[in-house]
């Protein structure tokens, strides 16, 4: 099956891509809210209450700092925002039609994955603002911190299916020995994975860079309006997305059996560990990443190698 | 009669001292005097300069140095009494850095002068909205000069 | 739904809190109503870190000649529209510091406010029924 522009385009765009993606979000976003109140023994929002605050931001005024790249600083959220779309679209082709993905669409998506934090920092540097200078920094150094054992641990179904980085590869191979999660290395590198999709999404722990408390807002302190809209946009599209790629990765696939309820172990082992834990320190998150889940990475490559 | 007192008498003949409760002792002094007083309470006896006070009395503008003697728990206050008409005291904030905020807000509240300061500019009173000679802690301050200054359009051109 | 901005607004009204050389009684007691036990997410009521992403400005204290320009300086950054709700009898009419020399004229000579709530300090259920009385006014 042979995809043509427009067919692509309108996937993008329409669904999965913003619709799709953007929706589910939105209520997962929710689902985490509300899990926070019930944990504190309040009510917590109604249930349409991201999409109140997305229509309401994109609706406002938006402010431009003066004196900072105006074009950077506009263009930033479009970046992360269309690479979310790019994502869902890759992702679910390569899960329900195996056969149209490309040859290294895997590593197309990690280069997508990366475009988010980037996006952040770009527009985070063309804010002017000292805070926000310091808000970037940690996201530098955050994504330098998960991105060496998210790496390591994507090794482990590269060889376990002798060096297939076709995500169609991927889910096929999984159809047919079952998840890759079954096995020692996959299960490790899954956890991988999971702690470094919670530091992708800046969740508490791993919220240094959009510190309330500590750097009002850190990256999105200058941000406001319809901008501000599309980044939360993108980090909503991210919840309800990362899953879904630990999911074609590791778990079987989307169109598995096992893929439903994976997905809600995910998203609830999340949310559980953003609601109970304070935020670590940006040199402890590095030494963690490094020195803890890299190592286990390399575990996990090794146990693989060994066809375990 | 404690060894700080006895050592301030030795430094400062002129010095009068009275002595409120066993732990709190205010010792009157020239003001010329105060830097070397200073300087043997802080170095010599091991006091910390706590904070000081200023206040515009009959006869001048009073300031007082608080010396605390952690050791015993003891106050020792240096007066010193600067004139009205050239209020002046020699700052101490260049041996302590202790002196260094508090003298910034006598002389923006009191109008006292302290030469030898790095750094004499104003600390809590509005930098762009002050006239020149406005020290509200003087007891003949006009209590309702300032305050409705500006109009809306004012305000928001600033 | 007459107006989307409207209605958004009305739900999801975002808070940020500024304070003008207040005592910080009502500071304190705004740090309380954003505690649990008041519960505010209910009406959609966040605390936000920077008056870029904020809706209401829960403003405390008297102006005076040093904050002025800063509160100013804080209502513009704050993208229109957006509210501003006086906490306290300070900010309601100065209160004690009526004769002061350092204090300037009330909040409305210089910013539009939409909600008083007065109260030295105002108890938490007060400042949640101005917060959503001004709402309501929409």
């Amino acid at each position: 099956m042979h995809l043509n522009g427009w067919e692509v385009t309108l996937a993008i765009v329409f669904l999965p891509g913003v619709v799709l993606a953007s929706a589910s979000g939105l209520m997962l976003t929710w689902v985490d809210r509300f899990v926070a109140a019930r944990v504190q023994w309040r009510k917590g929002p109604p249930a349409y209450q991201p999409f109140a605050d997305i229509l309401k931001l994109l609706l406002k005024q938006t402010t431009v700092p003066a004196g900072g790249s105006r074009v950077t600083f506009l263009a930033a959220p479009i970046i992360g925002f269309a690479s979310m779309c790019v994502i869902a679209m890759l992702l679910f082709f390569a899960n329900f039609f195996p056969h149209v993905s490309f040859v290294g669409d895997l590593l197309v998506l990690v280069y997508l994955f990366a475009l988010v934090p980037l996006a952040t920092i770009v527009g985070a540097s063309a804010s002017r603002n000292p805070l926000s200078a310091v808000g970037a920094s940690r996201e530098m150094t955050l994504y330098l911190g998960y991105e060496l054992p998210f790496l390591l641990a994507l090794a482990v179904p590269i060889v376990r299916t002798g060096g297939a980085i076709r995500l169609g590869d991927l889910v096929l191979a999984q159809r047919g020995t079952g998840p890759f999660l079954f096995s020692l290395s996959g299960a490790i590198a899954a956890v991988i994975v999971l702690i470094c999709i919670h530091a992708k999404l800046g969740y508490v722990p791993f919220d240094q860079a959009e510190a309330e408390q500590e750097i009002m807002s850190g990256v999105l302190i200058e941000y406001s309006g319809a901008p501000l809209a599309m980044f939360r946009l993108t980090k909503a599209m991210m919840f309800f997305l990362m899953p879904c790629f630990l999911v074609t990765v590791f778990g079987g696939g989307l169109a598995s059996f096992w893929a439903i309820p994976e997905l809600l172990l995910a998203w609830v082992i999340i949310i559980l560990v953003k609601n109970t834990n304070p935020r670590f320190r940006i040199d402890h998150a590095l030494r963690f990443f490094w020195f803890i889940l890299g190592p286990l990475g390399v575990v996990a490559v090794a146990l693989a190698l060994m066809k375990l | 009669m404690t060894d700080a007192e006895a050592g301030l008498r030795q430094l400062v003949p002129e010095a009068e001292v009275q002595e409120r409760s066993p732990r709190r002792f205010y010792i009157r002094i020239p003001r010329e005097r105060l830097t070397v007083a200073a300087q043997f309470l802080h170095r010599e006896r091991g006091m910390r300069l706590a904070t000081c006070t200023g206040i515009d009395t009959r006869e001048g503008f009073e300031v007082l140095y608080h010396f605390c003697e952690d050791g015993t728990g003891t106050i020792y206050t240096l007066k010193v009494l600067a004139s009205k008409d050239d209020p002046r005291i020699e700052s101490q904030s260049p041996w302590s850095p202790a002196a260094d905020w508090i003298e910034r807000e006598m002389h923006e509240l009191l109008g006292i002068d302290f030469p030898g300061h790095p750094n004499l500019t104003r600390l809590l009173t509005s930098d762009t909205d002050w006239d020149a000679d406005m020290y509200p802690l003087r007891r003949d301050f006009v209590r309702s000069r300032g305050g409705e200054a500006k109009t809306r359009r004012e305000a928001h051109e600033q | 739904m007459k107006d989307p901005l409207v209605w958004g607004l009305k739900r999801s009204p975002w808070v940020y809190h500024v304070a003008a050389a207040s005592c910080n009684n009502c500071d304190i007691e705004i740090l309380e109503l954003l505690t649990p036990r008041y519960d505010v997410e209910r009406f959609g009521i966040v605390l936000v870190g920077s008056p870029r992403h904020a809706d209401v400005l829960l403003v405390t204290g008297v102006l005076n000649r040093k904050s002025l320009p800063r509160v100013l300086e804080v209502y513009k950054q704050t993208p229109k529209p957006c509210f501003v709700i006086g906490i306290g009898t300070c900010a309601c009419g100065k209160q004690l510091f009526r004769n002061s020399y350092n204090s300037v004229g009330p909040y409305d000579k210089y910013l539009p406010v939409h909600s008083y709530v007065p109260g030295c300090p105002p108890k938490p259920e007060a400042m949640m029924l101005g917060v959503i009385r001004a709402l309501g006014k929409l």
